[in-house]
């Protein structure tokens, strides 16, 4: 018990950060995102016997809290899991957030189709490679390249001065 | 700016962002989400004190236990009460749980009887200690001499002489509470030996305490 205490603790210490920043990428909402993520760190250190040789933990708890998402908004249909892209998407209003993040950062990332900013988000935060993001999110490896590809254009598009595109390309 | 610098900048962005729960915290609610995953299991466990046995239905071929043939089919299960208000259980299959069920709270103990893995669902284990289910119930597995040396005719069958005996002391049971039995017979394949072929059969016995309701136990 006191190994697995340490080892969890250590797995904390190193990936609850970057779980949290991916889970917010992927709900856009940066309490809700903790609310899911302490959820799902929960749940990964009630199983972590099994979560610790799990090939990438971080992914388990990420894909964890994005499901607990999913069930909370089940249970509560009156909520909706993404924020209104729109909303955060007005400069004005992204700079009405309090959100650490760079709000014109997070507007582009918003403005991502649900399953490309997932994608998105385990490559920026996890590191995982094409086969490691297709594991977590139950999708074919070609299918991750695609989002992946299409969710860097776009970010490319909104963050990227034109001229530094052309120039780029 | 190429993909790469274009992702560090994005991830550069999401620097300031950090969990602020502490550990400490999580792994207390991760412990609760063990305790409630462990509550039905737990309960399961004691709850349901488990029982397997293996008979004999039909051993080698000139080896005949006449002397111990029962002279008359026995019943699939029987309950008699006693003097003191004990129950005693003889269950030797198990094809009419629903009837053993109705018996049984006829006799006054709240009870839910079902095959193993078709448990009502609507019942809720009562987390009783291994002490307090031993004063509400007990079991054995008894193996009766067989009136029948072939090959057993199937399930349910009159040929297997494996049998669980039980004695429920319904004083025992904490107010508001019922027993919930759940048995299976199950045949397997025939044993071949130098001396002849053993037909074997094995029975599970789960049985445990659940919160009393109508739903679950009348």
């Amino acid at each position: 018990m006191g190994t697995q205490r340490l080892d969890f603790a250590e797995f904390y210490r190193r990936s609850a950060d970057d779980c949290l920043r991916a889970v917010l990428v992927s709900v856009g909402d940066q309490d809700k995102a903790k609310e899911l993520v302490d959820e799902a760190l929960a749940r990964a250190f009630a199983s972590w016997r099994a979560v610790s040789r799990h090939p990438a933990p971080a992914a388990w708890v990420v894909r964890t809290a994005l499901n607990t998402n999913i069930s909370w908004w089940r249970r509560r249909r009156r909520e909706v899991s993404v924020p209104n892209p729109g909303v955060i998407a007005d400069p004005a209003m992204a700079e009405c957030t309090d959100s650490p993040v760079d709000p014109k950062i997070m507007a582009a990332l918003m403005r991502l189709p649900a399953r490309q900013r997932q994608v998105v988000a385990l490559r920026l935060f996890l590191d995982l490679d094409t086969a490691g993001t297709a594991a977590a999110l139950g999708v074919s490896a070609s299918t991750v390249k695609a989002h992946l590809a299409r969710g860097i254009a776009s970010l490319r598009s909104d963050l990227v001065p034109e001229p530094e595109q052309e120039a780029s390309s | 700016m190429n993909d790469n610098e274009l992702m560090t900048a994005v991830r550069q962005s999401f620097t300031g962002v950090h969990v602020t729960t502490p550990v400490e915290q999580v792994t207390r609610r991760g412990r609760a989400v063990r305790a409630r995953r462990r509550l039905p299991a737990l309960a399961g466990a004691l709850a349901v004190a488990a029982g397997a046995a293996v008979a004999v239905t039909s051993i080698h071929p000139g080896t005949p236990q006449a002397s111990h043939q029962p002279t008359a089919p026995l019943a699939a299960w029987t309950v008699a009460k006693q003097s003191d208000g004990t129950i005693q259980v003889t269950i030797r299959q198990l094809s009419n749980p629903a009837g053993l069920q109705r018996q049984l709270r006829a006799d006054g103990v709240p009870a839910s009887v079902t095959l193993i893995g078709q448990q009502n669902p609507t019942c809720r284990p009562y987390p009783a200690s291994r002490t307090l289910l031993d004063s509400v119930m007990t079991h054995t597995f008894e193996i009766l001499p067989t009136a029948h040396h072939g090959p057993p005719t199937g399930l349910p069958g009159s040929a297997l002489n494996l049998v669980i005996v039980m004695e429920i002391h319904p004083v025992a049971l904490p107010r508001g509470t019922g027993v919930q039995l759940a048995t299976t017979f199950t045949l397997l394949p025939p044993v071949t030996t130098n001396g002849g072929t053993q037909h074997v059969a094995r029975a599970h016995l789960a049985m445990g305490l659940v919160y009393a309701s109508p739903q679950c136990t009348g």
